[in-house]
């Protein structure tokens, strides 16, 4: 068993900082590295050491995997946590960091890569008598074989790059006569975006949810998992809320998808934390769909319902510990909510709105966490995710959730950037989602309602008039008279101007 | 003295009839309203009218006089003109014409592409420009046909926000 006295953090945003609060509470000192755009960056404030790694962009530094075991080895980190995005899921860095004598925050290079690899994925799960979505489990090579598969599986099917992910090389096909031109164009985006245009054809299920199970594995052959998490709500394939119990779990589907969890974690011999995502459709039949083996962005819902710790336990199971509570002892308690918050235009097709923090105002009271990374004048670069934090509440039931989400959103106040917060409250509002009748669809079906125009409050107009009309006046009065001797003409200001005077 | 105020379309007109430290008196074209009203210096705004709390946080935009406001659920886009600006405005008359003739980066990014050279001709629709910010790439297509003016960027260059980026003739 071997002690971890210093980690360094393999990645940025609010997913660094969140590791670094965890590494605090263990007496771990941590390690930050930046690029070039991350200088001002809230993880390399936080941390007790930051290295500079390369220019802004993440090919040319956070995912120069020899820059940073060189970073770690410099400064003598006993273990890198990769969090999740960048190199969380790349099996040459694991494989260099044990190689360099470092403990990989994770498991395996050969899980990962068995993993990764989506036909492999499938016939491991098959193996471990794991229900798959019905498809091939080898690459279809040829067109001919692809369209006979098709046939054979029957219409509508999803057609995706055997070496893909985010959502290139994919296609659903509905109506026989698109079979050809559309296995065609799925074919030549896989051979453009990864150089290999082998697909595998998979089943479509209607209306879907997606529904995750966290697991846990130690490296003494102790599996078990943390319980569901719903992510149904999504936007081009990324999820926006996600909430635990899912209000379609039953007690008994729930004993039933978490063994088979289990069972795919222990196929693969997996160590730390790892999720496996299923598709369940409305017959409650569930397949699995694939295995995440990194750090989740929605964990902090399963912390808040199991109270444990997910990064420590990772920590733990990295040094060597075996998990020190069984099965049985883990409960769901209660219910947690997390709403991502975008930097994005909702109204212009959820476009990127980089741009400077003018002001932040976050959530608190009863219940609420807020894992983020911006603060007062910051620049959101434009080189990375627009996700700026994620709010997590968490309340008795679902009904109170959702109410005490609705309250955390209201007070949550960013400026200078357009932001989902407004999107967000509107979900909450809505029926299906307040009855918990929604699935994958759930955006595109009530978009409508969800991007209507707000209607303001009586005046309110002329009230942002008002406010403008007396900000431009004050200008005026400082371009004019900057060295009045009693300038406050209102109680805030004169505060202001006492204050000044005292630090004299 | 009153002074106009423009919201995305609407242009009102502003006055204060009456002030008395935090409590106003104020004209907003033909509704007047008292007030309360308290502010610091970054912006945040608390408007009592007639026992309703208004919560406002108004942002300076990079040219002057110009204002984002944040209410509760919405943004707004505001310009101030006073005597000054209206005197600019009419001397560069010709300058509205401006954004039908020119393509602008609605947000900071860095430029992926520009498939197109000076000189060429092109047709409404066409892509002149591709952007990539936050991970996302946006294409900008011609609002008219013309012929490419100006390009003021380049390829791997980065630009802000309401930066004009190509002019058409």
């Amino acid at each position: 068993m071997k002690k971890i006295n210093k980690i360094l953090i393999a990645n940025r945003g609010e997913i660094a900082v969140r590791i670094m609060r965890t590494c605090r509470e263990m007496g771990i000192s941590t390690v930050a590295v930046f690029s070039d755009a991350d200088r001002t960056s809230m993880h390399v404030r936080y941390a007790d050491e930051a290295y500079h790694i390369g220019p802004s962009p993440s090919s040319e530094s956070y995912l120069k995997a020899d820059k940073i075991i060189e970073v770690a080895k410099k400064c003598n980190a006993d273990a890198i946590h990769p969090g999740y995005g960048f190199l969380s899921e790349n099996a040459a860095f694991s494989r260099k960091c044990t190689e360099n004598g470092i403990i990989f925050i994770g498991p395996t290079p050969e899980v990962i890569e068995k993993m990764g690899d989506k036909i492999s994925a499938r016939l491991t799960m098959i193996a471990a008598g794991v229900p798959v979505v019905p498809g091939t489990t080898e690459s279809v090579k040829t067109e001919k074989e692809a369209i006979d598969t098709i046939m054979e599986i029957g219409l509508p099917v999803m057609v995706k790059a055997s070496a893909g992910g985010g959502g290139k090389g994919m296609r659903l096909i509905t109506e026989e006569k698109d079979i050809t031109s559309l296995v065609r164009s799925a074919r030549s985006e896989a051979k453009s975006s990864f150089g290999n245009d082998s697909v595998y054809v998979e089943k479509y299920i209607t209306s879907p949810h997606h529904i995750e199970f966290q697991v846990l594995g130690d490296q003494h052959g102790n599996f078990l998992h943390l319980f569901e998490r719903e992510c149904s709500v999504q936007r081009r394939h990324q999820k926006m809320i996600e909430e635990t119990p899912s209000p379609l779990m039953t007690p008994e589907l729930r004993v039933k998808m978490g063994e088979y969890a289990v069972e795919a974690a222990r196929a693969v011999n997996y160590t730390g934390a790892g999720t496996i995502e299923f598709l369940v459709d409305n017959d409650l039949n569930f397949y699995f769909l694939e295995m995440n083996t990194r750090l989740q962005v929605e964990h902090p819902i399963t912390e808040r319902v199991t109270g444990i710790d997910l990064v420590k336990q990772q920590i733990l199971i990295a040094e060597g510990h075996p998990l020190k509570f069984s099965q049985e002892q883990l409960r769901q308690t209660g219910h947690a909510i997390e709403c991502r918050i975008y930097a994005e235009d909702t109204d212009n097709n959820f476009m990127p709105n980089p741009g400077k923090i003018y002001n932040i105002t976050q959530p608190l009271g009863l219940g609420v966490r807020t894992d983020g990374y911006v603060y007062e004048g910051y620049e959101i670069p434009i080189y990375y995710d627009s996700m700026i934090s994620k709010l997590i509440v968490w309340a008795e039931n679902r009904t109170e959730a959702i109410e005490r989400m609705k309250r955390a959103l209201y007070e949550y106040k960013i400026t200078g950037v357009k932001t989902t917060i407004k999107f967000l409250e509107r979900i909450m509002e809505t029926p299906d989602f307040r009855s918990g009748n929604y699935d994958t669809n759930f955006i595109e079906k009530n978009k409508d309602s969800l991007l209507a125009a707000t209607k303001c409050a009586e005046n309110c107009e002329d009230m942002v008039i008002i406010a403008t009309y007396i900000e431009y006046l004050d200008q005026l009065n400082i371009a004019q008279t900057s060295k009045e001797m009693y300038p406050a003409k209102n109680r805030w200001k004169k505060y202001t101007y006492q204050k000044n005077f005292e630090r004299l | 003295m009153s002074i106009e105020i423009k919201l995305d379309k609407r242009i009102a007109s502003v006055e204060i009839l009456k002030q008395f430290e935090n409590l106003l008196e104020i004209k907003v074209d033909d509704k007047i309203y008292q007030v309360d009203l308290m502010h610091n210096d970054e912006g945040i705004f608390s408007i009592l009218s007639n026992g309703r709390s208004f919560n406002i946080e108004l942002v300076p935009q990079p040219k002057p006089k110009h204002y984002t406001a944040y209410t509760l659920y919405d943004s707004y886009d505001l310009e101030v003109i006073d005597a000054e600006s209206r005197y600019l405005r009419n001397r560069t008359g010709g300058a509205q014409m401006l954004s039908e003739n020119s393509i602008t980066s609605p947000m900071p990014g860095k430029v992926v592409k520009i498939p197109v050279s000076v000189g060429d001709e092109v047709k409404k629709g066409d892509t002149l420009i591709t952007i990539s910010a936050m991970k996302m790439e946006s294409e900008y297509k011609s609002p008219i046909d013309g012929k490419i003016a100006i390009i003021h960027v380049s390829e791997g260059s980065t630009v802000d926000a309401n930066q004009v980026l190509i002019e058409i003739e």
